[in-house]
C-alpha cells in the first residue's frame, strides 16, 4: 500500500516533465505581440470594411531614375500623416529580380537598413536594359530581352506588381495592408481634468492631439495606441525606446495556388493556411529564432532559424519573394481559391526590402536566390559521411571505445562529436582535464582511421576572469550590451552567468578567428589543444538565454552601431557561424574546407555550413515531420540539412531507430544524436536483426557518397537543393504540388522514407510518364503523365528507393570504415534506361577537403547510354564534362585553364570502373565490346525492357571489370 | 590527411602462397582447388551457387553471391580476410579493411595492403604478445593462489554453518518441547478463565482503551506515511536542487528550487557554500506540560500501542480492588500494631482462603484470570523464542545455499570471502564505495551520499559455466535521479592480485560503471579461460 503510493508519486514526478513538453507560455502568440496584434487588426478592419483604400500613394512628380535607368525612386505619402515622408525605390537586377525598398526619410530616427548587408553575398548587378513607360497613374518597367516581364507601380493607391506575359505573378499592397509606422515622439496621456493647459502642451507628433487637427487615423490604425512604448511578456518588460516602428504588407499571388518556404517551422512543405476560411493554424507563421524546448510536430511556431523566402508555384510558373528583414516577422497565409494565394507579412522593425524573384522555373528561382544570398558552400566530402553524436561522450576513453565498437561491428563512421560536457564548467575550448586529459591524442586516435571530430562551441561566454575567452572579449568590448547601452549584458545559459559575443562588431572578428589557431601568438590565448581534425558545432545561437524573454535576449539589448537586438535578432545566429567558419578557414595553410554546424540561421547561412532541425523528439510524428522540414530548408538555400537520427529526446524502440537511420541516410546531413537523459543507442548496441539492417544502410550511404557529392557540386554552383521536392522536379504535375513525403535526390533517385510503424508496403507517387526501377531488386514501375501510385515493398529491411529511368549513377560498392579510405576504390556505374532507351548521369570528384578545385583540380564526368538504331547497338560513354562548362563547373570561378590531366585527376588515374550494370535493355546482346574492339566479360539476365508497358524485374546486363577507368574518356558498345 | 606509409625496403611482407589462396584461412585452403576437368579450369563458389572460371578467384571482382571467390581482396563486402602473420598468430579482419591504405594492427605481416606499404612487424608483435600472455599467466597464477584461499574459506564457512545448523536444530527441539508444555498449561488455565475474561472485556474502560489504541495505531500509520512522503519529496527536491540543470530552460524548475531553498533555509545554489545549511535548526516548539516530544513519538509510541491491554485491564482491576478493600477483613492490618502484624496476616490469609473455599466470600476471580494471563504470556514468549530459532535456521540454511551457488558466492564459493568487503575509488569530486554483495554508494566530499544500488545479480547474459558470468556484478535500485532513473551500478571485474577499483564512469545518466580487479576471478592455469575458437 505504502509502496504503491510511493510509486505513484514517483511516476507522477517522472512522467510529467516529459508529458508537458512544449511550453506554449514561453513563447508569444500573435495576440501577445503588440505589433502583430496591430498588423492583424489592420487586416481585420480591411476585411470588415465595405470600402478600403490604402492611404499610401506615390507622388508622381517625384519620380527620379538612376543614371543607368536600372532603378527609380519616388516619394510616398500616407494620407494619414501628410507631414511624414517615405521613399520608395524599385531596382531591376540583371537577372530580372525586382527589388522594392521603402524607408521613412528625414524621420525622427533611422530604421534598421543593414539586413541586406549581412545576408546578400554582394551588391546585385543591375539591369542595363529596362525600358520605363510612364503612363497616367502608373509607371511600367519592361524587363528582359523580350520584355516579357514587367514591373508595374501604380501611384494612387500605391501598388506594385510583377507581370509576366500580361499575367500578374505577384502583387504588393493589392489589398491595402501596407503600413510603415513612422517614428514619433512619445506622448504623455493628457489628463482630461487638467486645468493648467501649459503642462499638457503636446509634443509634436502627438497622435491624440493631431487626431483632432489632422486626418482621422482610427479607421486604419485602430482606436488606441496598442503597446507602442512598452510591452509586457511574462515577467519581462520590453522598454521599446523607439516606439512603434513595425511594418506590414500584403503580398499576393493571384495565379499561384501553392506556397512553400519561410523556414523553419514544423509543418508541411506546402504551407497550410493561417487565415481565411477554416485555417489550419490560428496563428500566423512566425519568424523569430527561438530555442523551443520539445517543439510540436505541427505548428506555425517559430523555431531556431528564419529565412524570409517564399516560393509560389503553379503549373505555369515558379516565382519567389524574399522579404529581407532581420526583426521578428509574422506571416498569414490564405488561399482565396485553388489557384491563388494571399499573404500578409508583419515585421517589428526595419525597412521594407523585398525581392521579387520572377522564375519562371524553380531552377531559375534557385539561381536567382543564389545570386542574391550565395550558393551553399561545397562541403568537405567527409562531412557527407555518418556523424555520431551524443550529449555526451563522457571522457576520452569513451570516445575511443565508441570508435572501437563501430570498427568491431564493421559499421562505417566518419565523425565523432562532443557536446558541451567536454568543457570545464562549460567554458568552451577549455577541456575538462579530469575526463579529457589527453584531447590531442584522443583526436589523433580518431584521425588515424581517416575520421574527424566535431566539438561544440557556443556563443555564451562564462563570466569569469579565469576564462581567457571571456576576459579578452570583455577587454575588447565586443560583448552585447544591456538596454542602457553601457557595460555587458548578463544572462543565464549552460555556463551559468554569461555574456554574449556581439558578432555585429567587426572588432570581434579577428579576435574570434585567432582563438581557433592551433599554433598561434604565444601571448594570446588560442586553442593549442586542438588539431586540424577538429571541426565546430555552433549551438544556442538564436541566441538562447535561459532566463530571457522567450528564452532569448531582451529586445532592447544593444548591439554594435547602437542597433537594438529587435532589429537584428534573426540575423544574429548567422554571424556566429560565419565567423566560426572563417576561423576554421584561417586555421590551416593551405586552407581546408571548414565544417560548422549551426542551429540558428538566416537567409545566406548556406554559405557557412550545415544546419540541423534542432531538438526533435524520438517519436514517429517527429520523424515524419523532419522530412518536409529538411525539404523546406533546402528550397530556401539551407540544403546541407538534416534532422537528428533517433530524435534528441526519448528512447526510440529498435524499429523506430532502424527507420530513423533510413531517413537519415537520405538526408544531406546525417547525424545521430541523443539527449543526456536517454539510454545509449549507438547502432552497434542494437540486437539482431536490427543491427545488421542498420549496418547495411550505413554502408549504402557510403556506397552512394559519390552521388551525394555530385549533387553538392551542383547545389554549390546553381543553388538547386540536394533533395528536390515533387513540384521542383515535375513542375507541371498538379497532383504532386502538395507531396512532401517523397523526394528526388539529385536527378536520378526517388526515395520515400518509411516514417510509421508496422509498414511492409508503401505507395509511391510517380508523376511522369517514365519507367522507374527499384534500387535493390530492379523491379520495374511505370508512372504516367497524369500521375500514378505504385506499391513498393517497404519491410523493415527495405527502403522504397527507386532509380528514375534515364539516369546513370556512379557508386562505390566497397564501403569502408570512413570515406577517405575509399579514395582509390573502383566505381560501379548503374544505368537505368528510360522508356525511350536513353540514360545520362554525371560524377564530380575532387580532393574533397581543400580548395584545389577552385583552380581546376577536378574530375567531372558525364556518362551517357544511347541506342543507335542504325547501328543496332547501344553505346555507353564516359566524357569529360568540363569543356563547355568552364564557367559553371565550380562556384565563383571560371576554369579557363582547366587541364584534364590535373594533379587531382592524376592522383586517381588508376581508379577503375569495376562494374557496369545496365537495367532495362530490351534485347539480349550479341556482344559487348570495348573501344578497341575487345569482347568484354559480361552476363545478361533476361527481364522487362525499359520501353513498353510490362512490369516485373528489369533485364540486367552486367559488364565485369571493363578495361576502363573513371577518369578516362571511353565508349563501350553493346550489340543487338 | 592519412598517415603516409613509410616505404622501407626492409621487412617487406612475404607473399609465398599461391594467389588464389591469398587471404584464405589455412583450414579452408584445400577448398580453393580448381576443377581441372574443365578447360579452362573452373571453381565452385563455396555455397555451391555458381561455377566460375578459376581465374576469377581473387581477381578483385565479386562473382559469388556468398563472396567466397574474393578471400584476398575487398571486392566482396561482408566477407573476411585472413592474414597469416607468420611468427605470430594468424588473424581475421573484415574484407572492408583490405587495401584501404591503413596497416591493420591485426595483420602484423602487412598482407592487408599492397606490398611495400606496411612493414612486417610480426616478429615484434609476436614477441610482445607472448610476453603479454606470460604476464597474464603469472598474474593468474598468483591470483589463483589467493582465490584458492577464498575457496578454502568458503569450505570452512560451510563447516561452521553446518555445525551451527546442528546446534540450532537441537535448540529448536528443546524450544518446541517448552512450547508444547506451556501451551498445555495455558489452555488449561484459559479454559477456567475464558468466561470471566469475556465478562471483564465488557468494561467500557477496556472498550475505550482498545478504541484509543486503534486510533493511535492508525495515527501512527498515517504519520509514518506522511513522514515517508515528506522525506521522499524532500529527497526529490534536494535531488532537483543538486542535479537540476539551470538549462532545462525551465523557470518552473528554478522556482521550485528557490522555494525549497527558502523552506529549508538553504543558501541559493551556486553561492559559495551551497551545501551548508544556514539556519536549519527547526524552531523549538513550546510543548504543553507532559506532551510528547517528536523523539518520544518516534521511539515510545510503539511501546504504548503494543501494550498487552488484557494484562492492563487485570492490573487495573487489581488496583481498584486494593482501593475498595478497606473492608475490615482485608485491611485490618493498618489498624494492627506493627509488632503483631505478621501473625495477624498469617491468620487472615488462612481465614480468607478458608472462607473463599467454602464460598462465604466472593473474590479471587482476578487471581484466576491473572494466572491464565501469566500462562499465556509465558507461552507466547516461548513461541517467540522458537520462531527465532526457526528463522535462524532458515537464515543459516539460506547462507549455506548461497555459499556454493552460481546466483550467490559462486559454484566454488570463491566469492564468500568478499562478502561485505568494501572497496573505494576516489575520483576527486566523489568517493565511490562498493561493499561487495551489499550496496554501493557515491559519497560526496561534502558529506552527502547517494545510494547506487544493492547487489542484484551476476552477468546473466552468459551461462553460469562461463567465466564471463562472474565478470560483472549488477547493483540496482539506488536513489532515484531527478528527471532520471534509479541509480544503478555495473561492476566490471577481471583477474588481479588485489581487490581494487580502478575507474568510474557514468556513460548514461545515473548508470555507473566501475572497473575493478579481484583474485576471485583468477582461475587456475589448468582451466582454459577463453576456449579458443578454431579460426
Amino acid at each position: 500500500m505504502l509502496a504503491s503510493t510511493l510509486r505513484h508519486v514517483f511516476l507522477a514526478l517522472c512522467i510529467l516533465p516529459g508529458a508537458i513538453s512544449f511550453k506554449p507560455h514561453d513563447f508569444k502568440t500573435c495576440s501577445q505581440s503588440g505589433f502583430c496584434r496591430r498588423g492583424r487588426g489592420l487586416a481585420e478592419r480591411a476585411q470588415a470594411a465595405d470600402k478600403w483604400v490604402s492611404p499610401y500613394s506615390v507622388d508622381s512628380g517625384s519620380l527620379v531614375f538612376s543614371p543607368g535607368k536600372d532603378s527609380v525612386k519616388a516619394t510616398v505619402k500616407s494620407s494619414l500623416y501628410p507631414h511624414i515622408n517615405f521613399e520608395l525605390e524599385l531596382r531591376v537586377h540583371e537577372d530580372g529580380v525586382v527589388r522594392v525598398r521603402m524607408d521613412e526619410v528625414n524621420g525622427l530616427r533611422k530604421r534598421y537598413d543593414e539586413a541586406a548587408s549581412w545576408s546578400l553575398v554582394g551588391e546585385p548587378k543591375l539591369s542595363k536594359t529596362v525600358q520605363w513607360v510612364h503612363e497616367k497613374g502608373q509607371i511600367r518597367g519592361l524587363i528582359g530581352e523580350i520584355k516579357d516581364l514587367e514591373a508595374l507601380i501604380s501611384f494612387s493607391p500605391l501598388r506594385v506588381a510583377l507581370i509576366r506575359n500580361g499575367r500578374e505573378e505577384v502583387v504588393l499592397n493589392g489589398q491595402g495592408l501596407l503600413h510603415m509606422e513612422h517614428f514619433r515622439q512619445k506622448t504623455f496621456p493628457v489628463a482630461e481634468e487638467t486645468e493648467s493647459g501649459e503642462d499638457a502642451e503636446p509634443i509634436a507628433g502627438d497622435q491624440t492631439v493631431l487626431a483632432a487637427a489632422g486626418p482621422d487615423t482610427r479607421w486604419f490604425e485602430g482606436e488606441r495606441e496598442d503597446a507602442y512604448w512598452e510591452e509586457q511578456f511574462g515577467s519581462w518588460t520590453d522598454s521599446k525606446p523607439k516606439g512603434p516602428e513595425s511594418f506590414s504588407i500584403d503580398i499576393n499571388f493571384p495565379s499561384h495556388g501553392h506556397v512553400y518556404g519561410i523556414p523553419q517551422h514544423a509543418t508541411r512543405l506546402a504551407l497550410p493556411s493561417t487565415a481565411g476560411e477554416e485555417p489550419t493554424y490560428s496563428d500566423p507563421y512566425r519568424l523569430f529564432n527561438a530555442d523551443v524546448f520539445e517543439y510540436l510536430a505541427s505548428s506555425p511556431v517559430s523555431l531556431y532559424g528564419s529565412i524570409p523566402l517564399m516560393h509560389a508555384h503553379s503549373a505555369e510558373s515558379t516565382i519567389a519573394v524574399l522579404n529581407l528583414v532581420g526583426s521578428e516577422t509574422w506571416i498569414d497565409i490564405q488561399y482565396p481559391s485553388e489557384s491563388s494565394t494571399n499573404t500578409h507579412w508583419i515585421s517589428e522593425s526595419g525597412i521594407i526590402d523585398i525581392f521579387l524573384l520572377p522564375g519562371p522555373t524553380a531552377s531559375d528561382v534557385f539561381q536567382q536566390y543564389a545570386r542574391l544570398t550565395g550558393t551553399p558552400a561545397l562541403p568537405a566530402e567527409w562531412s557527407l559521411g555518418y556523424h555520431q553524436c551524443r550529449w555526451n561522450y563522457v571522457d576520452s576513453n569513451d570516445v575511443r571505445d565508441v570508435q572501437k565498437r563501430f570498427d568491431e561491428e564493421d559499421m562505417p563512421l566518419e565523425v565523432l562529436w562532443l557536446d558541451i560536457e567536454y568543457s570545464k564548467d562549460h567554458k568552451y575550448f577549455i577541456w575538462d582535464e579530469k575526463s579529457f586529459p589527453d584531447p590531442v591524442e584522443m583526436v589523433q586516435d580518431v584521425e588515424a582511421i581517416g575520421r574527424k571530430m566535431v566539438v561544440i562551441v557556443d556563443p555564451h561566454l562564462k563570466r569569469t576572469n579565469d576564462y581567457p575567452v571571456y576576459k579578452k572579449a570583455s577587454e575588447l568590448q565586443v560583448l552585447v550590451k544591456p538596454a542602457s547601452g553601457e557595460g555587458e549584458y548578463e544572462g543565464w545559459c549552460w555556463s551559468g552567468s554569461s555574456s554574449w559575443v556581439d558578432f555585429f562588431n567587426p572588432a570581434s572578428w579577428p579576435w574570434w578567428q585567432s582563438l581557433f589557431k592551433i599554433e598561434g601568438d604565444s601571448d594570446e590565448w588560442h586553442w593549442s589543444k586542438s588539431t586540424e581534425g577538429v571541426f565546430i558545432w555552433n549551438d544556442m545561437n538564436e541566441p538562447s538565454v535561459f532566463n530571457g524573454p522567450e528564452i532569448s535576449m531582451p529586445r532592447d539589448n544593444i548591439h554594435y552601431g547602437g542597433w537594438e537586438h529587435r532589429d537584428v535578432h534573426n540575423i544574429n545566429g548567422m554571424l556566429f557561424q560565419n565567423q566560426t567558419s572563417k576561423a576554421l578557414l584561417a586555421r590551416s595553410t593551405p586552407a581546408k574546407r571548414p565544417f560548422v554546424l549551426t542551429r540558428s540561421f538566416f537567409a545566406g547561412s548556406q554559405r557557412f555550413g550545415a544546419m540541423w532541425t534542432g531538438d526533435n523528439m524520438g517519436t514517429w510524428e517527429h520523424m515524419a515531420i523532419g522530412v518536409p522540414m529538411v525539404l523546406s530548408n533546402g528550397i530556401a538555400g539551407m540544403t546541407f540539412s538534416g534532422a537528428d537520427v533517433g530524435g534528441f529526446f526519448g528512447n526510440p524502440d529498435p524499429e523506430m531507430l532502424v527507420r530513423w537511420y533510413q531517413v537519415g541516410i537520405f538526408a544531406p546531413f546525417f547525424r545521430a544524436h541523443a539527449h543526456i537523459d536517454t539510454k545509449r543507442r549507438e547502432p552497434y548496441l542494437l540486437e539482431e536483426p536490427h543491427k545488421s539492417i542498420v549496418r547495411k544502410f550505413l554502408k549504402l550511404r557510403y556506397a552512394m557518397l559519390p552521388v551525394w557529392y555530385t549533387a553538392f557540386r551542383e547545389a554549390s554552383v546553381t543553388g538547386v537543393p540536394i533533395l528536390r521536392p515533387q513540384y521542383v522536379v515535375l513542375p507541371k504535375d498538379k497532383n504532386g504540388f502538395a507531396i512532401d513525403d517523397q523526394y528526388y535526390i539529385g536527378k536520378g533517385l526517388l526515395v520515400k522514407p518509411v516514417v510509421a510503424p508496422g509498414v511492409s508496403q508503401i505507395s509511391v507517387y510517380l508523376g511522369e510518364d517514365q519507367v522507374y526501377y527499384n534500387y535493390f531488386d530492379h523491379q520495374v514501375y511505370r508512372g504516367s503523365a497524369h500521375g500514378s501510385n505504385v506499391s513498393v515493398p517497404a519491410a523493415l529491411d527495405q527502403i522504397p528507393l527507386l532509380r528514375r529511368g534515364g539516369s546513370i549513377i556512379a557508386t562505390k560498392e566497397r564501403p569502408r570504415r570512413s570515406s577517405p579510405l575509399m579514395k582509390n576504390d573502383p566505381f560501379t556505374l548503374t544505368i537505368a534506361l528510360s522508356n525511350t532507351g536513353y540514360a545520362e548521369g554525371e560524377l564530380y570528384l575532387d580532393a574533397g577537403d581543400d580548395f584545389s578545385y577552385q583552380s581546376g583540380e577536378i574530375v567531372w564526368r558525364r556518362f551517357t547510354a544511347e541506342v543507335f538504331k542504325s547501328a543496332k547497338a547501344l553505346s555507353i560513354r564516359n566524357a569529360d564534362m568540363v569543356p563547355g562548362h568552364q564557367n559553371d563547373a565550380v562556384d565563383g570561378v571560371s576554369l579557363t585553364n582547366y587541364d584534364r590531366e590535373n594533379a587531382f585527376a592524376r592522383s586517381i588515374k588508376d581508379v577503375r570502373v569495376e562494374r557496369i550494370a545496365l537495367l532495362g535493355l530490351p534485347w539480349k546482346p550479341k556482344g559487348v565490346k570495348s573501344q578497341a574492339g575487345v569482347e568484354l566479360d559480361w552476363t545478361y539476365a533476361a527481364g522487362v525492357a525499359s520501353t513498353g508497358t510490362k512490369e516485373g524485374t528489369a533485364s540486367v546486363l552486367v559488364i565485369k571489370n571493363p578495361p576502363v577507368t573513371i577518369t578516362g574518356t571511353w565508349a563501350i558498345t553493346i550489340q543487338e | 590527411m592519412l598517415p603516409l606509409p613509410l616505404l622501407l625496403t626492409l621487412a617487406l611482407p612475404v607473399r609465398a602462397e599461391p594467389p588464389h589462396v591469398f587471404g584464405v584461412r589455412p583450414a579452408l585452403a584445400p577448398l580453393y582447388t580448381p576443377i581441372s576437368s574443365k578447360t579452362p579450369p573452373t571453381w565452385k563458389c563455396l555455397d555451391g551457387s555458381l561455377e566460375i572460371p578459376f581465374s576469377a578467384v581473387n581477381d578483385d571482382y565479386c562473382d559469388c553471391p556468398d563472396g567466397s571467390d574474393e578471400p584476398g581482396t575487398s571486392a566482396c563486402p561482408n566477407t573476411t580476410f585472413y592474414c597469416r602473420n607468420e611468427g605470430h598468430l594468424g588473424a581475421v579482419i573484415p574484407s572492408s579493411r583490405v587495401r584501404d591504405g591503413l596497416c591493420e594492427l591485426e595483420c602484423c605481416d602487412g598482407s592487408d595492403e599492397p606490398e611495400g606499404l606496411c612493414l612486417n612487424k610480426c616478429e615484434e608483435t609476436g614477441r610482445e604478445y607472448r610476453e603479454q600472455v606470460e604476464a597474464e599467466r603469472k598474474l593468474r597464477k598468483t591470483g589463483s593462489k589467493i582465490r584458492s584461499t577464498y575457496i578454502a574459506h568458503a569450505q570452512k564457512e560451510k563447516k561452521r554453518l553446518e555445525k551451527e545448523l546442528v546446534s540450532i536444530e537441537a535448540e529448536i527441539a528443546e524450544r518446541q518441547a517448552e512450547v508444547d508444555k506451556l501451551k498445555a498449561h495455558k489452555e488449561k488455565t484459559e479454559s477456567i478463565s475464558a468466561a470471566t475474561m469475556e465478562l471483564k472485556k465488557q468494561s467500557p474502560l477496556y472498550f475505550s482503551l482498545i478504541t484509543h489504541s486503534k486510533a493511535l495505531k492508525s495515527f501512527q500509520r498515517v504519520h509514518k506515511k506522511l513522514k515517508e512522503r515528506e522525506r521522499l519529496l524532500g529527497d526529490i527536491l534536494t535531488g532537483l536542487r543538486d542535479g537540476y540543470n539551470p538549462n532545462y530552460q525551465d523557470m518552473a524548475v528554478l522556482e521550485a528550487v528557490r522555494g525549497w531553498e527558502a523552506a529549508e533555509g538553504l543558501p541559493p545554489k551556486g553561492s559559495e557554500d551551497d551545501d551548508v545549511v544556514v539556519n536549519s535548526p527547526a524552531e523549538e516548539e513550546e510543548l504543553e506540560e507532559g506532551a510528547w516530544t517528536e523523539g518520544q513519538l518516534e521511539w515510545q509510541l510503539n511501546d504504548l500501542i503494543n501494550q498487552d491491554y488484557l494484562d492492563l485491564l487485570l492490573q487495573h482491576e487489581t488496583y481498584l480492588e486494593s482501593l475498595e478493600k478497606p473492608s475490615l477483613l482485608h485491611d485490618l492490618s493498618s489498624y494492627i500494631p506493627d509488632s503483631i502484624r505478621p501473625q495477624y496476616e498469617s491468620v487472615r490469609d488462612t481465614l480468607i482462603s478458608t472462607l473463599q473455599s467454602v464460598g462465604l466470600i466472593k473474590g479471587g476471580s482476578n487471581e484466576v484470570t491473572e494466572e491464565a494471563n501469566r500462562a499465556r504470556i509465558a507461552f507466547e514468549d516461548a513461541e517467540k523464542r522458537l520462531r527465532e530459532s526457526s528463522e535462524n535456521k532458515e537464515d543459516t540454511e539460506q547462507e549455506l545455499g548461497r555459499l556454493f551457488s552460481a546466483e550467490g558466492f559462486g559454484k566454488s564459493g570463491e566469492w564468500k570471502k568478499l562478502q561485505d568487503v568494501c572497496l573505494e575509488k576516489d575520483t576527486g569530486e566523489y568517493i565511490y564505495e562498493v561493499c561487495l554483495f551489499g550496496s554501493a554508494k557515491q559519497k560526496a566530499k561534502t558529506g552527502s551520499h547517494s545510494n547506487l544500488g544493492d547487489f542484484s545479480h551476476w552477468n546473466t547474459q552468459f551461462s553460469t559455466d562461463d567465466p564471463q558470468y562472474y565478470s560483472k556484478q549488477y547493483y540496482t535500485g539506488g536513489t532515484r535521479c531527478w528527471n532520471g532513473p534509479e541509480r544503478s551500478l555495473t561492476l566490471h571485474l577481471s583477474c588481479g592480485t588485489e581487490n581494487v577499483l580502478h575507474s568510474v564512469s557514468e556513460p548514461e545518466k545515473c548508470e555507473y560503471h566501475i572497473v575493478g580487479q579481484t583474485p576471485a576471478l583468477c582461475l587456475p592455469l589448468e582451466i582454459e579461460e577463453n576456449p579458443k575458437v578454431e579460426l
